[in-house]
């Protein structure tokens, strides 16, 4: 099991980090998404994988290792809060600068095919 | 009386002309002069003792780690120069008095040149290493403060960074060299370095550190080759470049020669490189002198020239050398110092300083001219001034010279060339500018100046006839001493008297001065053959090649830092790839010794739909609400492996997050372009696939080797205490909100601020509200469909008891403040959804800035409260009460704890989901001040 | 109180800010000034007590929620923790005076977040608890973020979000570390991790050398090493002033880091895994040294220079790192201390020549004269004396401590000419740029308005350190020396970092 598990961990990585190296804002943070679900994912492994031993007291005999979850929690959450600051910023990047490229101007590529901004920015 | 009054008085001085100003200049110049003078008396009544060959010393100390402390000596050498340093200080401040003009401003002025007396009286009397140095990079500045004293002009501000920068660069070197010596010898005290001449030139490092003592020497005294900033320090106004530029800056250099000849000479190398470059100096500065029009450049080449002559005089190997340098730096000071304020007086009297118009002058200022003629003569060393005392000795000594060995005859000849141009350009410096016809159109008929601001040159000049005549009497006593100094006790017998009867420096001389006026008479030829070359500015070169190294700088960080973001994310994930793979080659078996779970067919199906909506997430991303799907189909799937393994807090979180993301990301999408262009060229997509994919592997691999070995971990505490010390069941939340509490609070602290920031990012937001999807259809008019409406407002009450329900079970069985938070704020949101922003504003009277800050804040207060049971902060308390009807219930601290983190998120939230949502609508969210 | 003096730093400026965003003290500008003034100070006299506290009782150690360690969070207050939240606290000071002059008119928040962004940088020097330096890091980031686009504009926007993707990313790779620590050591105290280390067998040094590599990545991006310092000229030439100044002490936080890490965890008792870090922090100083000097040549404008000029300081202090003995790291934090204030100034002064220069800004271009040339003058030559390292202010000290840290030839070799031609580069850039900046004048005068008394006050209190750090120099660097010792002494203090035994 342990060798699917890592290799869904490696593949996620894999797809945010690609993501990652895009042009574009949406793109990126797409990118940043998958690859906090594959941090929360090897974090939690960190206490190695255990199946019914959920660590409610009382519930079973042996407990799987309860700290890597707290911590995956408190990952989660900031890596929500993070999210949604850069998605917003995504936005505002796109209403000053009126492209949604991440470095805020239009590289200069002829062979693109005319882009759609004007219409909104 | 105490020896580091004589450095402090000074200092003190720096602030009594800013202070003194309004009572008028010459109130000012006077109260200036007082420390000063002061100063020079202590030296003056410390002379006897110095005289008799004693040396006092007197320490503090600073800063011990770095070896410094303040520590100053007295000896011969000190005293001569402290001497000439405040002694033609004092001068400069009267004849600046007369110089400088109503709209200097006189206080500033007087203010640099006292901090430059001050620094150079640091360098002269420093017993200390690192003292040295400081006081020697303080020259350097005030020299650049001095220099561009007229900012307003350019040559002056060009002048002056070259100054700064040469002499600057060649601090920083001597600074490593001194730290060099300090580290062989083993002390930063001057006196120890002193004694220990012996174990320096036997160290493998002598020839490293004597090189770059030398370049911090030789870049302040304007030698060969970097001569060429002292010329244009000419900028500086005239008593400046008397002061700093001829009598006393550019004598540190030769000062820190002087004050290291006994451990760093006396060795093969010394003096080649010494010798050599003072003669090349003293030939050059004496040649390029002859070809100068200014007044200024002419005097200021000289001096570059005299100080080659006394660089040589330390670098030839006998005693009697080192006697004539000291004996030459005192007349080259007067002489040279007389005829800079001279020049002054002719160029503040005739506003011109070019000698092709300055002719005759002798019929409008006969008095100058005399004086400026004695100077002018003792420059070229005519007898019976002093000038001609320092120079026989110096031929003198060229003759018994062996360092060149079998071309070592080339010495004297070659110094007798020098002597010959110096005779050269002070006859034309007479002739020229006081004889030779008629002044030619200058700016104002010349007068004879005010009667003070010759009194200095006066002085001077006075100095140079009894020197002269009389040398034994007037310097003898400071020249032994001097010299004893230099050269560590053992002086060799020398007679300053006039005449040593018909000998062979006396036929150099002869040789010079007839050379020099025929020279002068020729001058014609030779201006004619200097005129093939080309005239090279040192500034324009120093200019431009400064400029050249911007531009290159420039271009080197343009290349590198071009403002791709896509780049500076690639060196990044590159730099972690490099690190982290160097380990894993080390790692010889991945797999560990820790039994492997079994696989069942449930799990290998969730895999693969988890990979296979990764990899569309990672495929379609340019079809941008596809991409969103599928990614929230793999957060799915995430919450469902947490589920799988025994995390259902994980689970949960995980879910309730997830909705509300995506919620956030589709509202945001609706403001961002539908669709990705394709702009990645195939290199660059297939470039990032490599990286991506080797990361992926690495990331992979490490985490299969980890999870296949055992692990000993501090978990088994926390299952022990969790019922007995934190009173709940669910171990991962009593972790969260006691054992490590503290993490949760910076947790919604995050969130707190993360919802401020977006609110600043959101207050203000020029976008437009598309008008339809990205094909243009229009989007509906029935905004908020009534089914819906009436769905979720019948289930906001539901969804409100869940949440209170996940929330107070949450101790005990998974859930807990955060999830039940986002269940709250996923309801709420809903009612946004389904009636829009102005229903809910009428209705439901919240500000969510208020209930974030109230959450942490009572979060906060919680931990507080511990500290009235003399806890510290954070510790928690629960206990369990029986209460009639309820029964046994549970009272904790972690659940107040808990109902800070429950405000926190739902006021999160719904500020962020609620404020994007008024994007949608006719009223943005608007701010007082403009953002 | 005194017992509970070691998480004051944390807690006042938390609560304050907290209160800051409620009534009574939200409603008008007045009472957010003096509300976030008097928490600043109060912050910065805890901070004082504090390092007195530390220096006469030792190392302080406070127990979060009474749980040991190694299993609850523990603060740990001794000598360098409690210097660096002195400086930080000082800054914030500093940074809110200059702000109540106008800069926190141009946006919302300015006040709290400010505080916040102080309590997460006070939190990230006195954890003593890995993750929990994460939290901290991310708490002090979201600050950044958020004060980073304060006063709005087209540049913050832009340089806001290459600042907050790479640094998303870089906490990524922070948690991933921290899985690969935790997985292969089983804790999260760092005193303890480091009592592990050791005793690690070979697959799982291997899986610690990644995860402590992984770290030095993390915190060379927050301390922009090369390749890694990219994102900051733009950042911070683009952030507001009073932002700018705060942003001094962030690179400084990424260095603390290294310190703490990579000489407790992975320090003389590692075994193996001993000073691991050193061969790559050799090189990477040196080459962050030579990019700081290039974009300090490079700079068109005071803002950037000043940016390029911390970058070089980081080069600097990573020399410390890499020379990795007690003398170094004593010069380091003297000259940690020295730079941030300094550049914090310096951004300051920056603001104020181009408020005073028209249009041409602090670009170093032909301009109108500035309107108090002698005051605008002399602040910025003190600090650019200061920066460059000439005496007589606080930059020579730290430099000639750290030359003099070189003991063995090839240290010489390689950080002397590093170090002093990165110095006469600064001489010239700064020489250059000053003398455009207020010599190279046109005629027309200027109308802008003086600099306000706020302004001056927050200078003040910054450039103060220049000469004052010089004249102490003794006691200062005695501090210093003991903060270092305690620093690469950790085995004979781990009695009181790991009361319980280590478990």
């Amino acid at each position: 099991m342990e060798a699917v598990y890592a290799a869904c961990v490696g593949l996620l990585t894999f797809s945010g980090v690609f993501l990652c190296l895009r042009g574009r804002t949406f793109p990126v943070v797409m990118g940043l998404t998958l690859l906090s679900y594959a941090v929360n994912l090897f974090l939690f492994s960190s206490g190695r994988l255990k199946l019914e031993g959920a660590a409610i007291l009382g519930t079973s005999f042996s407990y799987t290792d309860p700290l890597p979850q707290a911590l995956v929690l408190t990952a989660i959450v900031i890596g929500f809060a993070m999210t949604a600051f850069i998605v917003i910023l995504a936005m505002r990047a796109r209403a000053d600068l009126g492209n949604d490229h991440v470095d805020g101007r239009l590289p200069p590529q002829p062979e693109m095919k005319p882009r759609r901004k004007k219409e909104h920015a | 009386m105490s020896l580091f009054w004589i450095p402090l008085l000074p200092l003190i001085g720096t602030l009594v002309p800013l202070l003194s100003e309004r009572f008028g200049r010459s109130a000012c110049a006077l109260f200036t002069g007082i420390l000063p003078a002061l100063a020079l008396a202590m030296a003056l009544s410390l002379s006897p003792q110095i005289l008799q060959g004693e040396t006092l010393q007197q320490s503090f100390s600073w800063i011990p780690a770095m070896g410094l402390d303040l520590s100053f000596r007295l000896d011969g050498l000190a005293l001569l120069f402290c001497m000439l340093i405040l002694g033609i200080g004092l001068l400069v401040i009267l004849y600046a008095r007369y110089y400088l003009s109503e709209q200097d401003s006189m206080s500033r002025f007087y203010a640099y040149l006292i901090l430059f007396m001050t620094a150079m009286v640091g360098i002269v009397t420093a017993n200390n290493l690192i003292q040295l140095w400081l006081f020697w990079e303080l020259t350097s500045i005030s020299s650049f403060l001095l220099i561009s004293f007229w900012n307003h002009k350019s040559e002056a501000r060009k002048g002056a960074r070259m100054a700064l920068t040469v002499t600057g660069a060649g601090g920083l070197a001597l600074l490593a060299g001194l730290l060099l010596i300090a580290h062989i010898v083993g002390s930063y005290d001057l006196s120890v370095v002193l004694a220990s001449g012996d174990t320096l030139r036997e160290h493998a490092a002598y020839p490293i550190a004597l090189v770059l003592v030398l370049l911090g020497a030789f870049t302040k005294s304007a030698q060969f080759p970097f001569h060429f900033w002292l010329p244009h320090a000419m900028a500086a106004p005239t008593p400046v470049s008397a002061y700093l530029h001829s009598a006393t800056m550019v004598k540190a250099g030769i000062f820190l020669l002087a004050r290291f000849y006994p451990v760093l000479s006396g060795t093969e190398l010394w003096f080649l490189i010494v010798s050599l470059t003072g003669l090349a100096t003293l030939l050059l500065g004496a040649y390029i002198a002859l070809f100068k029009h200014d007044l200024k450049g002419l005097l200021a080449y000289s001096t570059v020239s005299h100080l080659g002559l006394i660089t040589l005089l330390l670098g030839m190997d006998t005693q009697l050398a080192a006697v004539a340098a000291i004996f030459h730096i005192i007349n080259h000071a007067t002489f040279k110092a007389s005829l800079f304020m001279a020049a002054g007086i002719i160029d503040h009297e005739s506003g011109s300083r070019d000698m092709r118009k300055l002719n005759g002058l002798w019929k409008y200022m006969p008095y100058t001219a005399t004086l400026a003629m004695v100077a002018a003569a003792s420059m070229a060393g005519v007898p019976l001034l002093n000038g001609f005392l320092s120079k026989e000795m110096f031929f003198a000594e060229t003759l018994h010279q062996v360092a060149l060995g079998s071309l070592s005859w080339m010495i004297p000849v070659l110094a007798t060339l020098g002597g010959v141009f110096s005779v050269a350009y002070s006859t034309r410096f007479i002739h020229d500018v006081f004889f030779n016809g008629e002044p030619i159109d200058l700016p104002k008929t010349p007068h004879e100046p005010p009667r003070y601001m010759r009194i200095p040159v006066e002085i001077l000049v006075a100095l140079c006839l009894l020197v002269g005549v009389f040398p034994g009497y007037i310097v003898g006593d400071l020249l032994s001493s001097a010299s004893s100094a230099v050269l560590a006790g053992n002086l060799p017998e020398y007679s300053l008297s006039i005449w040593h009867g018909f000998n062979l420096p006396l036929v150099m001389s002869i040789i010079a001065m007839l050379g020099g006026l025929v020279i002068y008479y020729n001058r014609r030829h030779l201006y004619q053959f200097q005129a093939q070359f080309p005239e090279h500015d040192a500034k324009l070169a120093f200019e431009r090649m400064i400029q050249s190294l911007v531009a290159g700088a420039t271009r080197i960080h343009a290349f590198f830092e071009n403002g791709s973001l896509q780049r500076y994310m690639l060196l990044l994930l590159l730099f972690a790839l490099v690190l982290t793979a160097g380990p894993l080659m080390d790692l010889d078996t991945t797999a560990g010794l820790r039994p492997h779970l079994p696989i069942d067919t449930v799990e290998i199906t969730a895999a693969v739909l988890l990979c296979l909506s990764a990899l569309a997430t990672m495929i379609w991303h340019r079809k941008r609400m596809i991409a969103l799907l599928t990614l929230s189909v793999v957060g799915l799937i995430v919450s469902i492996a947490f589920a799988r393994f025994s995390a259902p807090d994980l689970a949960l979180t995980q879910l309730s997050v997830e909705v509300v993301t995506v919620i956030l990301l589709m509202l945001a999408l609706f403001f961002l372009p539908q669709k990705t262009p394709k702009e990645s060229s195939p290199r660059r997509v297939v470039r990032d696939l490599g990286i991506a994919a080797l990361l992926g592997g690495i990331i992979g691999t490490i985490n299969y080797a980890m999870m296949t070995r055992p692990l000993t971990s501090i978990s088994d505490f926390f299952l022990a205490n969790s019922k007995t010390g934190g009173g709940g069941t669910n171990v991962v939340n009593v972790i969260l909100v006691d054992f490590r509490g503290f993490d949760t609070l910076g947790e919604i602290t995050v969130l707190g601020i993360a919802a401020l920031g977006i609110f600043k990012l959101i207050a203000r937001m020029r976008l437009f509200m598309p008008a339809g999807d990205e094909n243009g259809r229009p989007w509906t008019r029935d905004r908020h469909p009534v089914m819906l409406a009436v769905i979720s407002q019948s289930l906001l009450p539901l969804a409100l008891l869940v949440s209170v329900y996940i929330f107070l079970r949450g101790h005990n069985l998974p859930g807990g403040g955060f999830i039940a938070g986002l269940v709250t704020s996923v309801a709420l949101v809903q009612q946004y959804v389904a009636h829009g922003v102005d229903w809910i504003k009428a209705r439901l009277k919240l500000d969510y800035q208020w209930l974030i800050a109230s959450g942490v804040l009572i979060a906060a207060l919680t931990g507080l409260g511990s500290w009235l049971f003399d806890r510290p902060f954070l510790t928690s308390w629960f206990d369990h009460f029986h209460l009639p009807w309820i029964g046994e219930f549970e009272l904790a601290s972690a659940m107040l704890f808990d109902l800070g983190v429950y405000l926190t998120v739902v006021g999160a939230t719904l500020l962020i989901l609620a404020n994007l949502g008024k994007l949608t609508t006719s009223h943005r969210p608007t701010q007082p001040e403009s953002e | 109180m005194s017992e509970h003096l070691t998480i004051l730093p944390i807690l006042l400026p938390l609560i304050g800010g907290l209160l800051l965003l409620l009534p009574p003290l939200a409603t008008t500008l007045e009472r957010q000034r003096y509300g976030a003034l008097l928490v600043a100070v109060l912050t910065l006299i805890s901070a004082g007590l504090l390092l007195q506290q530390s220096q006469t009782e030792g190392i302080q150690l406070y127990v979060l929620g009474d749980w040991q360690p190694p299993y609850g969070i523990v603060l740990v207050a001794d000598r360098l923790s409690t210097l660096l939240v002195m400086l930080t606290s000082l800054l914030g000071l500093a940074s809110l005076l200059y702000a109540c002059a106008g800069d926190d008119r141009t946006g919302a928040y300015f006040y709290p977040l400010v505080l916040l962004q102080v309590m997460g940088i006070n939190g990230a020097f006195l954890t003593g608890d890995i993750f929990n330096l994460f939290v901290f890091f991310e708490v002090l980031l979201i600050a950044s973020y958020a004060l980073l686009i304060h006063g709005g504009g087209k540049q913050k926007t832009q340089a806001g979000f290459h600042y907050v993707a790479l640094n998303l990313v870089g906490s990524s790779l922070f948690l991933f570390a921290l899985g690969i620590l935790y997985g292969t050591l089983g804790t999260l105290n760092i005193a303890d991790m480091s009592t592990k280390v050791a005793a690690l067998s070979d697959g799982e040094q291997a899986l610690a050398k990644a995860g402590g590599l992984l770290l030095l990545v993390v915190f060379g991006l927050k301390a922009a090493m090369l390749p890694l310092h990219f994102w900051l000229t733009r950042t911070y030439a683009s952030a507001s002033a009073p932002v700018a100044a705060l942003f001094a002490i962030m690179t400084k936080v990424g260095i603390y880091s290294i310190y703490r890490v990579h000489t407790v965890i992975f320090g003389a008792n590692a075994g193996d895994l001993a000073f691991m870090a050193q061969p790559w922090i050799w090189p990477l100083a040196l080459l962050t040294l030579l990019a700081g000097s290039i974009g300090a040549l490079a700079s068109p404008n005071l803002r950037e220079l000043t940016a390029n000029l911390v970058i070089v300081s980081v080069g600097t202090l990573l020399v410390s790192v890499a020379l990795m003995n007690q003398a170094a790291t004593s010069a380091g934090l003297y000259y940690l201390v020295h730079s941030t204030l300094v550049c914090a100034a310096l951004f300051m002064i920056a603001d104020l020549i181009s408020h005073q220069r028209g249009k041409a800004g602090d670009r170093f271009v032909m301009s109108r004269k500035v309107r108090q040339p002698v005051l605008l003058g002399g602040m910025f030559f003190i600090a650019a004396m200061a920066v460059a390292g000439i005496p007589p202010f606080s930059g020579f000290v730290g430099k000639v401590l750290l030359l003099q840290a070189a003991q063995t030839g090839t240290e010489m070799f390689w950080a002397w000419p590093g170090i002093l031609l990165s110095s006469l580069i600064t001489i010239i850039a700064l020489s250059r740029g000053g003398t455009t900046l207020f010599w190279r004048r046109s005629s027309d005068k200027s109308q802008a308005e003086p600099a306000s008394r706020w302004h001056l006050a927050a200078v003040t209190l910054l450039l103060l350190g220049a000469p004052l750090m010089v004249v102490l120099g003794g006691p200062i660097t005695e501090y210093t020396a003991a903060a270092a010792e305690q620093l690469h002494q950790v085995p004979e203090s781990l009695h009181l970092l790991l009361p319980g035994g280590e478990s």
